[in-house]
C-alpha cells in the first residue's frame, strides 16, 4: 500500500503536467518536447525565491508565473514563426527538442550541477489505509484536485474553454464562428504554461532534492500518460497520468526504481502499437 | 420576444477575383453578385473551384487579385472572424460542426460574438426552426446523422443572424428526400425572408429549382450564367449538367 501512496502522489504531479502538455498539443498542434525543460526552469525560479526568504508555498507562485510566461514566449517567438512557414510538423518537434536541450543545459551552465532542495519541511506523517503520506504530499494532492477541478470547469463551462475545445476540433470553423483563434492559442499557452510551472515546482518539492537535469526523462512519463489517455484529450490525460503514475511506482516496488521510465516507455510503445489514439481518443482525432 | 433568424440581406459581390493556395490561382477573373431575397447558385464539375471560391469570400483562402465586398464594404482578405462579424454565415461542405462538442455547445460557439444574455434566446429561435435539435442538445455533434449534422451546421451560422448565407454543398451525403427538404424548405426559405443566399451545389437540377440566378464554373472561371430557366434551355449546360451525367 505504501507504493500505492507514492503512486498517488506521482500521479497527482503527472496529472497536472500532462493536462497542460496535452492542452498545448490539442489547441496549438505543437508537441512541445521542451515541456520538461520549462518545468525544471520554473522549479529553479521557485527555489531561488524560496532560498531568498519566501516560503516554499509563496515561491510556488513564482514557478507558476515563470512557466506561463516562458511557455507563452516560446510559442510567440519560436513555435509560431516556424508554424507560419508551413513546414512539416516534424520540424516543430525537432525545434522543441532543441529548445529542451538549450533550456536544460543552459540552466545547468547557470546554476551548476549540484543538487539543491527547498527550505521546506515535509510536515508530519499521516497513516491511513496502509499508506504513509507527509503533510507536503497531502497538500500536493489537494492542489492537484483543485487544479484539475478548475481545468474541468474552464473547459466545460466557460466561453474561453469552449472556444479552446472548438479551436482544437476545427480552427477554421472556429474562426468562421467569430472566435479569435490566435488569442485563444496565446491564452492556452499561458494556462498550460502555468500548469507546467506548477507541476515542475511540486515535482521538485516532492522529490526533495533536484538539479538542472532532473526533469529530462519526465517527457517519457508525459508522453506515456498522454498517449494512454488519448492525444489532445484533457480528461484522457488525467486518466493516463493516474494509470502511469500508479503503475510506475508500484512496479518500482518490485524492480529497480531506476527502470520506472522504461516501464512508462513500454506502456507508450504498447499504446502506439495497439491503440495510438488512446483510451479516450477516437480514431478520427488521431 | 421574437428573435429573427436572419437579418435583411446585403449585396455580396466579387470583381475580377483570383484566389488560391500558395500563390497559385485556382479560380480567376470571377465577377459574381448575390443580392437580398435571392438564391444565387454556383454549379460546376468537381475541381472547377467552387469551394475555393466560397472559401475566398469568407477569408479562409487568400484572394490573390480582385476584390470582395459585402454591403459595399471591402472584405477582401479580411480574417474569417471579421467576415463573420459583418454578417456573413458560412457552412463548409465538410468539417461543418465541432464533433467533440455537444449540440448546445456548437450553437454557443456559433453565437460566440453575442453577449452571454442573448445566447439562450438565439438557441431557442434556432431550435424552433430545427425542432429535431431540441431532443439532442447534449449529444456530441460527432454522433449525429448526416441530416442532423447539417441542420446543426445551419443552426450554428444562424446564431449570429447573418445577412448573407454562404453554403457549400449543403446536401452532400444526404438522402435525396432530406436534401430536397433542406434546399426547398430552409435554403429557399431564408432568401424568401430577405436574406442573401449564395449556394454551391452538385445537384444541379435541385439547385436550379430554388435559384434566382446561377453561375456555372469550369476550369476556375465563370463559363455560363443566367436565370435557371434560360440555362435549362442552353444546349451546353444541358449536355454538361442535366443530361445523363446529372446527379439529380
Amino acid at each position: 500500500m505504501s507504493s500505492f501512496g507514492f503512486g498517488l502522489i506521482t500521479a497527482a504531479v503527472l496529472a497536472i503536467a500532462t493536462v497542460g502538455f496535452t492542452m498545448q498539443f490539442a489547441v496549438t498542434n505543437v508537441l512541445n518536447l521542451a515541456y520538461g525543460s520549462v518545468m525544471i526552469n520554473s522549479a529553479f525560479v521557485s527555489y531561488y525565491l524560496n532560498v531568498h526568504g519566501m516560503t516554499a508555498w509563496a515561491s510556488l507562485v513564482g514557478g507558476v508565473v515563470t512557466g506561463a510566461v516562458v511557455s507563452w514566449a516560446l510559442n510567440r517567438f519560436i513555435f509560431t514563426p516556424f508554424q507560419r512557414r508551413s513546414l512539416a510538423p516534424i520540424t516543430v518537434v525537432i525545434v522543441a527538442l532543441g529548445v529542451d536541450l538549450v533550456g536544460t543545459f543552459g540552466l545547468q551552465a547557470i546554476v551548476g550541477g549540484n543538487y539543491v532542495s527547498f527550505h521546506q519541511s515535509p510536515g508530519r506523517e499521516f497513516h491511513f489505509l496502509g499508506m504513509i503520506l507527509s503533510g507536503l504530499q497531502l497538500v500536493i494532492l489537494a492542489i492537484c484536485v483543485v487544479v484539475l477541478g478548475l481545468v474541468h470547469w474552464v473547459l466545460k463551462y466557460t466561453r474561453l474553454g469552449k472556444a479552446m475545445r472548438a479551436t482544437s476540433a476545427n480552427p477554421n470553423l472556429a474562426r468562421n464562428s467569430g472566435v479569435k483563434v490566435q488569442r485563444v492559442i496565446s491564452t492556452t499557452w499561458l494556462i498550460s504554461g502555468a500548469l507546467c510551472g506548477l507541476a515542475g515546482t511540486v515535482l521538485t518539492m516532492n522529490t526533495g532534492v533536484f538539479e538542472a537535469t532532473s526533469a529530462q526523462l519526465y517527457i517519457v512519463l508525459l508522453l506515456a500518460a498522454m498517449f494512454l489517455g488519448g492525444p489532445g484529450e484533457p480528461y484522457g490525460a488525467m486518466f493516463g497520468a493516474l494509470t502511469i503514475g500508479l503503475a510506475t511506482e508500484i512496479s518500482a516496488a518490485y524492480i529497480n526504481p531506476q527502470y520506472k521510465e522504461v516501464f512508462a516507455f513500454l506502456a507508450l510503445l504498447g499504446m502506439l502499437t495497439f491503440r495510438p489514439y488512446g483510451i479516450f481518443g477516437s480514431e478520427k482525432t488521431n | 420576444m421574437s428573435v429573427e433568424l436572419t437579418q435583411p440581406g446585403l449585396v455580396l459581390s466579387t470583381t475580377a477575383l483570383a484566389a488560391g493556395y500558395e500563390g497559385r490561382a485556382i479560380v480567376s477573373d470571377i465577377s459574381i453578385e448575390a443580392t437580398p431575397g435571392k438564391v444565387v447558385s454556383i454549379v460546376g464539375p468537381n475541381g472547377s473551384g467552387k469551394s475555393t471560391l466560397l472559401k475566398s469570400l469568407v477569408g479562409v483562402v487568400r484572394v490573390l487579385d480582385g476584390s470582395v465586398t459585402v454591403g459595399g464594404n471591402d472584405v477582401t482578405n479580411l480574417p474569417p472572424e471579421e467576415v463573420a462579424k459583418l454578417g456573413v454565415g458560412y457552412v463548409p461542405q465538410i468539417d461543418d460542426v465541432f464533433p467533440p462538442l455537444s449540440v448546445k455547445e456548437n450553437l454557443e460557439i456559433g453565437g460566440y460574438l453575442l453577449s452571454r444574455s442573448e445566447i439562450p434566446d438565439r438557441i431557442a429561435a434556432v431550435v424552433d426552426r430545427f425542432p429535431r435539435l431540441k431532443e439532442m442538445m447534449h449529444r456530441k455533434a460527432g454522433k449525429l446523422s448526416g441530416g442532423e449534422r447539417k441542420m446543426l451546421a445551419m443552426g450554428r451560422v444562424l446564431m449570429l443572424s447573418p445577412s448573407v448565407l454562404v453554403l457549400d454543398e449543403p446536401t452532400a451525403n444526404l438522402a435525396p428526400m432530406i436534401a430536397t427538404q433542406l434546399l426547398e424548405e430552409f435554403v429557399r426559405g431564408f432568401a424568401d425572408h430577405g436574406s442573401t443566399v449564395l449556394l454551391v451545389e452538385q445537384r444541379a437540377k435541385s439547385a436550379l429549382r430554388i435559384s434566382n440566378w446561377t453561375y456555372v464554373l469550369g476550369g476556375g472561371r465563370v463559363v455560363l450564367q443566367g436565370p435557371p430557366e434560360d440555362l435549362q434551355e442552353n444546349p451546353a449546360f444541358i449536355e454538361s449538367f442535366l443530361g445523363g451525367g446529372a446527379r439529380h
